[in-house]
């Protein structure tokens, strides 16, 4: 299925904007993980906007899909995606890391924002996304969880255990969601700790693998939607992305992994932003 | 059930209560067996989770249950369960899950020796916020203290031996966190309290009358099965009068029980206190006779210490 081209236009500029929002709160806050919130954005914006069964203002619905930020230093990304659909006033975006805010450096569990669990230390999420898809399965209710990681994530041990126990337990309900975008705080994923071939290692593990281009609406759309039909096996999506996308000096590095812009660095970012979006709207 | 060893009186509460606990999923890590879980999952399979030998992912999937209204019991070895999936606990209790962490194995361990025993689960179990650490003295206790944590929602870690607890309650004892648990009353004020957990409650009982007798001392005896939270004013108003305090607890000195208890004695009356417990070391095999000789939790090594305490200035 794809997407109408005007559709396609306000979802990527959704997302570009979503983008400078990230930058700002992690610019105001001078802390924050600015390369991996913005490569991983876009999967959250769709997965709320197009995919999950989710109602911004019953946000505990018994039987929502549920949404696990597992690789939980991209809160900024989450907070933003939250932001857009009605959950988090803007305003409160910008307290992100201050003292006394609901939004904590890393996602802390709080329902009325749509926030399950208190993610942030790699790889508990994933696992916290097991026993929702067992308890699911066991009040026969047709819910999906999906589980978005980090691929320097899978350097943890539990990942795999996890991995290990969906496909025993055939968790057709369960979608992980990896962010491949080859970057982790010390450097290439494949020079710290070699991941691939990472399809390879999934299936080998019991999975059903689909691999998108990160960087396309509807591949990203129609992969999440092809997850959700696999039947007896859990589902990964292996989703090429880039660290930093859409600000050409946070592109493909590990330097700002964990490091905010500062001034000149922020307004730089916003005008390269600006300029494609002005692009995507010339088209 | 007087008789029986803790964990089998674990497994057959379990299952007596499947069905008043409808929400209840029990999860083990490939030691369903040795926990006696397994009694709950033959008669209940569909809610019986067996995760392999994967203790960090079933206490994750276990957050996973609770966050879908679910009450999961984890059932595992005390090591394995709070030292391999430690940081996993921390985040259960973090978001102040209702998940229960009932472990079998603590303290020393018999054959298995040094690498099973579990000399320090206490420690990380206690400096956790919104966790309740207790360790039932006997089987009734343990009942009483399994019915309070279902009870109750929130996070809680149940510490029983492998073996078997020796009685030291009435039949128609009731838990109560915040009460003090007096197994033997003394005077108004009395040469030594003996504050004992798990086995150590006991083991003061068994010697205390010929303490008293031998060394014409007069002896109270607590049994404080709750160490999180700890209801340090009951605590502090029924001991303040006595002369000196014993710690027991089968459980590594340095930062255990004993501490908790040094601390708030020093902190609200202060006074002279020991602690009896496993010094410096991660145990070894043994029968359960010899090990309890060998690390102190012998009348030779309690009159030892009372005796210390009497003549230390």
């Amino acid at each position: 299925m794809q997407i109408s081209s005007i559709e396609e236009k306000v979802l990527l500029t959704d997302i570009l904007k979503l983008k400078k929002q990230i930058l700002k709160m992690i610019w105001i806050a001078q802390s924050g993980h600015p390369g991996g919130s913005l490569s991983c954005v876009n999967l959250i914006y769709l997965l709320y906007k197009k995919v999950m069964k989710f109602d911004a203002k019953n946000p505990l619905m018994e039987d929502r899909d549920i949404f696990i930020l597992s690789k939980g230093h991209a809160a900024p990304a989450l907070y933003a995606v939250l932001s857009k659909i009605g959950l988090i006033e803007k305003k409160e975006l910008y307290t992100l890391r201050s003292f006394g805010s609901r939004l904590q450096g890393h996602p802390k569990k709080n329902k009325d924002l749509g926030i399950e669990i208190s993610t942030g230390s790699l790889g508990i999420g994933f696992s916290v996304s097991i026993g929702c898809a067992l308890a699911a399965k066991l009040n026969n209710n047709n819910k999906k969880i999906f589980t978005l990681l980090g691929d320097g994530e899978l350097n943890e041990g539990v990942v795999w255990e996890a991995a290990m126990a969906a496909s025993h337990y055939k968790l057709d309900n369960l979608i992980a969601i990896v962010d491949r975008n080859g970057i982790q705080s010390d450097g290439s994923t494949e020079e710290v700790m070699s991941l691939e071939p990472l399809a390879d290692k999934w299936k080998a593990f019991g999975w059903e693998v689909i691999e998108i281009d990160g960087s396309n609406i509807n591949e990203i759309i129609n992969g999440f939607k092809n997850a959700c039909k696999i039947f007896r096996k859990p589902t990964v999506v292996i989703s090429y992305l880039i660290k930093g996308s859409d600000v050409s000096f946070m592109e493909h590095t590990r330097r700002y992994h964990g490091k905010p812009p500062n001034k000149e660095e922020y307004e730089s970012a916003v005008l390269e932003i600006n300029k494609q979006i002005e692009i995507i709207q010339g088209d | 059930m007087i008789n029986l060893p803790a964990r089998d009186v674990l497994g057959n509460f379990l299952t007596y209560n499947g069905d008043k606990y409808q929400n209840m999923v029990v999860l083990n890590a490939d030691l369903s067996l040795s926990t006696k879980s397994d009694i709950f999952a033959q008669k209940y399979p569909h809610r019986f989770f067996n995760f392999g030998i994967a203790e960090q992912n079933m206490i994750g999937a276990s957050m996973g249950f609770a966050i879908s209204n679910k009450m999961p019991i984890v059932c595992g070895f005390s090591l394995f369960t709070t030292g391999r999936a430690w940081e996993f606990i921390r985040l259960a209790c973090h978001d102040n899950l209702n998940i229960k962490f009932i472990t079998t194995h603590g303290g020393l361990v018999g054959g298995d020796g040094s690498t099973h025993s579990a000399l320090e689960d206490l420690s990380l179990m206690a400096c956790l916020p919104n966790l309740n650490v207790i360790v039932p003295g006997d089987n009734i206790e343990i009942v009483k203290v399994l019915e309070y944590a279902f009870r109750i929602p929130g996070p809680f870690y149940i510490r029983l031996p492998r073996g078997n607890l020796n009685v030291i309650h009435k039949k128609d004892f009731e838990f109560d966190p915040n009460a003090i648990d007096v197994i033997k009353n003394g005077n108004e004020s009395n040469d030594i309290c003996i504050i004992g957990i798990g086995s150590g409650s006991y083991i003061a009982s068994q010697f205390a009358l010929k303490l008293e007798q031998e060394l014409h001392i007069s002896i109270r005896i607590l049994n404080q099965s709750t160490i999180k939270p700890i209801n340090t004013k009951n605590l502090i108003s029924l001991i303040k009068n006595d002369k000196n305090v014993i710690v027991i607890e089968e459980h590594n000195t340095y930062c255990g029980f004993g501490s908790i208890i040094s601390r708030i004695i020093s902190e609200y009356c202060p006074k002279k206190i020991k602690i009896i417990g496993i010094e410096n070391s991660f145990g070894q095999s043994g029968s359960r006779n010899e090990l309890l000789e060998y690390y102190g939790f012998s009348y030779k090594n309690l009159k030892k210490k009372i005796l210390e305490l009497l003549n230390e200035k």
